[in-house]
């Protein structure tokens, strides 16, 4: 699994377990406020709370989820990052259009009159629209999303190519060959490759049949490839798929 | 077969950009039934509770009505307009009590009640508010007569009224008037039966003025002179003095009869 892939869907939990504590959007003022929370709009007035649900707003955090979700669901497509990036647009129009019914049904200028018994009470109400943290999450999500799109989700590995493990990847992606990232290296079917104190080390086995050499780094890409080759062929790299 | 990714992606994406744009559609049609309309419900507001005209003005007095059930209407100022008489004033808040002065102006002796419109400021729940208000009230005409003080000697008495009145009056005639110890038993310097034509004129406004009286059996027949001076052994006496009192309105004079009285205490004792 990708971490730029996770680090997508971290986004997009945050984004939403943020904004049920905290509104994306809300004008605020003293007897008059009106945010915007996952389950529609909570206007207050003068001690009174309503709660009006345009159903765009439910659309912004399925939207998100699936923006978040999709890329560890279905790994073997890039599509699948394409399909996340135009998620995360579609949520973040999803909010835009929830803003605009605001500004086109919970219009409010700012006071409010009421009749009296003689007369009547104007009462001043200054409000100040506010953009809340969780929206900047999502704005995150978007740009993450559509960098994960462009990069195929790759931009973390690509920084370090000194190391002999991203050599090792190298071979492994140019061949198709399934492999994953450990801690410090990679496992090809039940062989890992890991560097450590500035040499390469070939990992055997599990628990008490381990064991594990120093080698090169030619040896351990012929290693690795030697036992990738084995395995069988099926749908192999990570976002590899055209 | 298994299908595609791009013929997935594509199938995808355009479903749900056809939900999004259901939904923005959507939105809009049911924009109005989810929507509430929200109002103040028992909102404060003003009232005119009294008009009261005395020779010092005229005192508006407001009120503010529902104030704190539930919402809590702090005033800060304003001003009132009377419509019969044009006046505008700010009004001012004294001991609580919102009060517009107005000075005394001469419509004012000839109505009975007049239209008050203003507009207050001031702070509802921490929100600068403006109530706007009309009121048609009764006017409460003050007019104050006192006896301020007395002296009697060598059959003279002498009765200082205090006059505080909204038009001229004439004070006069004195009916039944008396002088007497306060003891037990009680003992008269002067009682007389019947009517005294002595009468006084004051002016609008606020003065003092004397009434003299010789106070002998000239003054009719049932006039009882127990002694020209306070009696001795005896300090503290009152004056029953009911009279008549002409308030000379633009409209026609009125006339009513009131009882004044005053006990007061002679030489310094009790």
């Amino acid at each position: 699994m990708r971490v730029e892939a996770l680090l997508q869907f971290a986004l997009a939990i945050a984004f939403i377990v943020l904004w049920v504590f905290m509104p994306t959007w809300s004008i605020s003022g003293a007897n008059y406020s009106i945010s915007l929370m996952p389950w529609g709009y909570v206007v207050e007035f003068f001690g009174e709370t309503h709660v009006i649900p345009p159903p765009t707003v439910y659309a912004v955090w399925l939207f998100a989820l699936g923006a978040g979700l999709l890329p560890l669901i279905w790994r073997r497509s890039r599509y699948s990052l394409y399909l996340a990036a135009l998620f995360s647009v579609l949520s973040i129009s999803m909010f835009m259009d929830t803003i605009l019914f605001q500004q086109r049904y919970l219009q409010f200028h700012g006071y409010t009159i009421a009749p009296t018994p003689n007369g009547y009470i104007y009462v001043s109400l200054p409000t100040k629209p506010v953009l809340g943290l969780p929206t900047y999450v999502l704005l995150a999500l978007v740009i993450l999303s559509i960098f994960n799109m462009v990069t195929r989700a790759r931009w973390l590995g690509a920084e370090a190519i000194e190391d002999p493990i991203v050599a090792v990847e190298r071979v492994l992606k140019a061949l198709h060959i399934e492999y994953s990232r450990i801690v410090g290296g990679v496992e090809v079917g039940g062989v890992r490759i890991v560097g450590q104190g500035g040499s390469l080390w070939l990992v055997r086995g599990m628990g008490e049949t381990k064991e594990a050499i120093e080698v090169d780094l030619k040896t351990a890409i012929i290693e690795a490839v030697k036992v990738g080759l084995r395995q069988p062929v099926i749908g192999v790299v990570d976002y590899g798929e055209d | 077969m298994v299908p595609s990714p791009l013929k997935i992606t594509l199938l995808i994406s355009i479903l749900s950009i056809a939900i999004a744009l259901i939904l923005i559609w959507g939105t809009a049609q049911i924009a109005p039934s989810i929507i509430r309309y929200s109002t103040l419900s028992n909102a404060p507001y003003i009232k005119v509770e009294s008009i009261n005209v005395t020779s010092n003005g005229v005192y508006i007095r407001l009120a503010v009505i529902n104030n704190g059930t539930p919402l809590v209407f702090r005033l800060t100022g304003g001003w009132v307009e009377v419509v019969d008489t044009g006046q505008v004033v700010n009004v001012a808040v004294i001991d609580g009590a919102v009060i517009a002065r107005l000075p005394l102006t001469p419509q004012w002796v000839g109505l009975v009640s007049v239209g008050v419109k203003g507009i207050v400021s001031g702070v509802l729940n921490g929100s600068r508010a403006y109530i706007a208000f009309f009121d048609v009230a009764p006017i409460r005409v003050i007019n104050k007569i006192g006896i301020a003080d007395v002296s009697y000697a060598d059959c003279v008495l002498n009765v200082t009224l205090s006059v505080d009145t909204v038009v001229p009056v004439v004070i006069g005639p004195i009916i039944n008037m008396s002088l007497f110890t306060v003891s037990t038993p009680g003992y008269y310097v002067f009682e007389t039966i019947g009517i005294v034509n002595t009468t006084v004129y004051a002016p609008a406004g606020g003065h003092n003025v004397t009434l003299t009286i010789r106070v002998s059996p000239a003054l009719g027949r049932y006039t009882y002179v127990y002694s020209c001076n306070y009696l001795s052994g005896f300090s503290k006496y009152t004056l029953w003095l009911p009279i008549g009192v002409t308030y000379m309105y633009p409209t026609g004079n009125v006339t009513s009869y009131t009882l004044l009285t005053k006990t007061f205490v002679v030489g310094g004792g009790s």
